[in-house]
């Protein structure tokens, strides 16, 4: 015990030093591999869809609740290149007695214009619109992206992209 | 002129060592780890309308769909074939209807007894490339609204919408 207390007593104070620079420099080597690796990631959202009946015609499958009044059913016919872009579009209302429908040329800003008229006329007098959008089955995803959306931003709620040919629906 | 006391003189590399660690942790939450049931290969058309996804939705099924009209199953979520192999990916719209429609099964027997006319609790979103051809989309689209799937949505990438 009496040893014990003399060896206490004799040893001189030590302040523990911890070597940080390794820590430093491994600290930084991480922070540089993720910089280099960092890349955003596009924010995604997503598009809600009409499918449409089983019989062919088309249709809504989920009935608008908020909608109890029959909409206006508008349709637009869209034909591909081979390449799988608009070639053309035509644009027709249901029941209407023209036989053929309004030309919208191949432009999309067109076939914009005439949905965001159309989207402003259904506001002005109240109304409810549904838009069938008859597809060519070569178009490309991107193309038909483009239309829903421009459809969307019109306010066409009820969208419904089917094929062409009502054989294939 | 006086020279002090020979004392050593040492940056103090603590605050320093923080900050650094702190950024280290800040890329390493957002490194852009591969998504459970994304796939990265798939390159989305962009759209202004597109919604972020309803945080509610507890049930949410991804289909990636590549630029050749074929579904590729998320690794965490891929169903098996008749002799329990995994199916990874498929072509046939008949192949994915069976798939969907035993998720749909499984829906409804998880909605319990009575609740069989209520919309199944999954909603399916489909990551389309944005060079796939209307007509493979469609028969994925019809797929899910033959097994039952009337919740259907496409993915999008948000865009800024400048272009009016």
């Amino acid at each position: 015990m009496l040893s014990h207390n003399r060896k206490r007593q004799g040893t001189d104070f030590v302040e523990p030093d911890l070597p940080i620079t390794p820590m430093l420099d491994m600290s930084f080597q991480l922070l540089a591999f993720f910089i280099m690796t960092f890349k955003p990631a596009p924010t995604e959202g997503q598009i809600m869809l009409t499918l449409p009946k089983e019989e062919p015609g088309g249709g809504a499958s989920i009935p608008n609740p908020a909608a109890p009044e029959k909409p206006i059913h508008y349709i637009v016919r869209v034909v591909a290149t081979d390449t799988g872009t608009i070639e053309k579009m035509t644009l027709s209302e249901e029941g209407s007695a023209a036989a053929v429908g309004k030309d919208l040329t191949g432009d999309i800003k067109v076939y914009r214009d005439e949905v965001r008229a159309l989207g402003a006329a259904l506001t002005a007098q109240k109304k409810v619109g549904k838009l069938t959008l008859e597809i060519h089955p070569k178009l490309l995803q991107a193309h038909v992206m483009g239309l829903v959306d421009h459809a969307i931003r019109a306010g066409f709620n009820d969208i419904s992209p089917v094929p062409l040919d009502k054989k294939n629906r | 002129m006086s020279h002090g006391s020979n004392d050593k003189c040492e940056p103090n590399f603590t605050p320093l060592l923080d900050l650094v660690l702190q950024l280290v942790m800040f890329f390493m939450l957002c490194a852009n780890f591969v998504m459970d049931q994304t796939n990265v290969e798939i390159k989305l058309p962009e759209a202004v309308a597109a919604k972020a996804i309803d945080q509610t939705e507890q049930y949410v099924y991804f289909l990636n769909v590549n630029e050749q009209g074929k579904v590729i199953f998320p690794p965490n979520a891929r169903p098996v074939d008749s002799t329990g192999k995994e199916i990874e990916t498929s072509d046939n719209p008949e192949q994915l209807f069976i798939v969907l429609r035993n998720r749909a099964n499984e829906d409804k027997r998880a909605a319990g007894p009575g609740n069989e006319d209520k919309p199944l609790r999954t909603l399916i979103i489909l990551r389309v490339h944005e060079m796939c051809s209307f007509d493979k989309t469609y028969d994925i689209m019809k797929a899910c609204r033959r097994a039952g799937y009337l919740r259907v949505q496409l993915r999008a990438i948000l865009a800024t919408g400048l272009e009016g």
